[in-house]
């Protein structure tokens, strides 16, 4: 199974070449390092997972010997294994660049964002296909603009007070117990997209 | 040892293969105790079938003309050979007998004949 | 004789069709030809088989084994060719055989490397690039290169030239010397057949028709030429479907023995192509739909 990891890698090899010298030129120019970490987070991830979508490469991978549960399992991995990637970039970036030290709490609520989106995406995508997925988020923006518009207008506020509550919490124990449904929200997902992809026929 | 085989013929290929392989060990060019190539090898050799070629052992097995040992191969039969020879004498015989007879009925003197067999010899092959 | 592949009373609902109380066997240490025509449930069958699809009913067992316990130890011993490139585009095959390369236990570099060499495959150039003969022929090496026992293409010579064909047939010669190995293929190119395929699985709209030797299929079944005043009820019974015209009839019987018996000289028989057979069961089996309704 770490063999379609080792191959995701692989495969994001020159897409990584080109993204991570980028993150550095980002860094440069002292952007919010949160928000570029989520932004490069999916866009890896989510290229991996693309790019292992067409039914031929379906068709490859499940006549090799891997069960279908190792293939689902391996984005998973994958996933983790590229937030990692990233936020140890940016981290050892931020520390040559600024001489700054990223805080845990702020890493923490990167890997929170992205691995709740991975969280929703993945079953989405296991269960249409990840070209919906764009669609599905314009559709979700504007049932949310409808939402900040019509019934709740200082949702925006709302959402950055909330923001902000959890950044500024100064308990550890705090922290990590609003870590906690996120991991499991992920479990959660990664047993629900083996069921899918279980069924799917290629 | 040659084979020569058609695709186009009405005889089955396996049926090519065990009549070449017979009148080989017929004529001593495939003596007693001689080692034949696998069937696999065979079937390589000439591109056809491994089941062809198998069919053409099994029934040359099975006709005393070869024996095989497990795990070794394919051999030439050796006791058999004097007896079929004997054998095949035989019909021949009868049936020259029978020309002959024929030949009688209608007239045929011994020197015709014999020139129709020397033709009819050289016709096939 | 031992069963490599092996299915039985397999039912199937697919893609608007339905495979039927399917059961097929491949004998180890042959060559087994699939053959049909188009959408008769080929590529279905061959998913199966690589569960890639999950009958609806029935047993599919490989190397007497099963796939719900078993698929890891049963994918290691298989070898597969499909139609299509199923490998990922924009990278280099050596690239594409270092993602392959960990998934086998028995891989073999040299093995590679001497095919590679043979169908002188370039290693760094993109699969992309590739023409359909190279991709068929990279697709071959992969599945060469650890030591499969068992060797599963789809239509692996549509779309090559025949002299690569006949290269084919003598690469897939070379395979079975140890008796070790099973090939099952399909293919709508018989003429290919004659060569290799130790026998015969011929599948019609999702039933199985027969698996025999192919010399056994020459014994039992001839094509029957002859005039049209020499069928009545009775001798049309002789034969699986007729293709009549004004100047005469031509048939398939599956009895040659006893179609000679009853004709005697006043047809001519011939020896069948593998597509005469498959023409005529289509024929045959549409005209039994028709006079049942």
């Amino acid at each position: 199974m770490f063999n379609l990891v080792l191959k995701d890698i692989l495969l994001q090899k020159k897409t990584l070449m080109i993204l991570l010298p980028i993150l550095f030129f980002y860094l440069f120019t002292g952007a919010s390092t949160s928000y570029v970490a989520i932004i490069f987070c999916i866009a890896i991830i989510m290229n991996a997972f693309a790019l292992d979508e067409k039914s031929s490469i379906n068709l490859l991978l499940n006549s090799l010997p891997y069960t279908r549960k190792e293939i689902v399992s391996s984005k998973y991995i994958g996933a983790i294994v590229f937030i990692i990637l990233v936020l140890l970039t940016i981290f050892i970036g931020n520390w040559i660049i600024h001489g700054e030290i990223i805080q845990w709490k702020q890493l923490l609520f990167t890997i929170s964002i992205v691995a709740i989106f991975v969280s929703l995406s993945f079953p989405f995508s296991y269960l249409l296909k990840s070209q919906y997925l764009m669609i599905a988020m314009g559709v979700s923006f504007v049932i949310y603009m409808i939402i900040a518009n019509k019934f709740i207008p200082d949702i925006n506020d709302r959402i950055r007070e909330a923001v902000q509550t959890v950044l500024s919490f100064s308990n550890s124990q705090q922290y990590l117990l609003l870590f906690l449904p996120v991991v499991i929200l992920y479990s959660f997902s990664w047993m629900l997209s083996i069921r899918i992809y279980s069924k799917k026929v290629f | 040892m040659q084979i020569i085989i058609s695709n186009h013929s009405k005889e089955p290929i396996y049926e090519q293969i065990y009549a070449q392989i017979k009148k080989h060990i017929l004529t001593n060019e495939l003596q007693a105790g001689q080692f034949l190539p696998s069937m696999r090898q065979l079937a390589k050799d000439l591109d056809v079938s491994v089941i062809t070629t198998k069919r053409a052992y099994e029934e040359l097995e099975k006709n005393g003309f070869i024996f095989s040992v497990v795990g070794k191969g394919s051999f030439v039969s050796e006791q058999n050979n004097e007896l079929i020879r004997e054998r095949k004498m035989k019909v021949i015989e009868e049936q020259l007998v029978a020309a002959i007879q024929n030949s009688k009925e209608i007239g045929i003197e011994l020197t015709e004949l014999k020139e129709l067999l020397t033709m009819l010899y050289k016709e096939e092959i | 004789m031992e069963n490599v592949i092996e299915l039985q009373h397999v039912n199937k609902a697919f893609n608007g069709f339905q495979m039927k109380d399917l059961s097929i066997s491949v004998k180890k240490g042959f060559v087994t030809g699939f053959i049909g025509g188009n959408g008769v449930g080929k590529s279905t069958t061959i998913k199966m088989i690589m569960n890639l699809l999950q009958p609806d009913s029935g047993t599919i067992s490989l190397f007497g084994m099963d796939y719900k316990k078993h698929e890891k130890e049963i994918k290691q011993r298989i070898g597969f060719v499909f139609d299509d490139n199923i490998f990922y585009e924009n990278i280099t095959l050596a690239e594409m055989k270092q993602m392959i390369k960990p998934a086998y236990k028995n891989w073999d570099d040299a093995i590679f490397k001497q095919y590679v060499d043979m169908f002188e495959l370039p290693l760094k150039k993109n699969i992309k690039t590739f023409s359909k003969g190279m991709m068929m022929k990279a697709s071959l090496t992969m599945a060469l290169s650890h030591h499969a026992e068992l060797i599963i293409m789809d239509e692996p010579t549509s779309g090559l030239d025949p002299i690569f064909r006949r290269e084919l047939l003598d690469i897939l010669h070379d395979l079975m010397q140890n008796g070790e190995r099973t090939i099952f293929f399909s293919t709508h190119i018989t003429t290919d057949l004659d060569r290799i395929a130790d026998y015969i699985t011929f599948i019609h709209n999702g039933q199985h028709i027969f698996t025999k030797e192919y010399y056994k299929i020459e014994e039992e079944y001839a094509i029957v030429k002859g005039e049209t005043n020499l069928l009545d009820r009775d001798t049309e019974k002789e034969f699986i479907a007729i293709r009549k015209s004004n100047h005469g009839f031509e048939a398939l019987t599956t009895n040659k023995k006893r179609t000679e018996d009853i004709f005697g000289e006043t047809v001519i028989i011939e020896k069948p192509t593998l597509e005469d057979i498959m023409l005529y069961t289509k024929k045959g089996r549409e005209n039994d739909v028709q006079s049942r309704s």
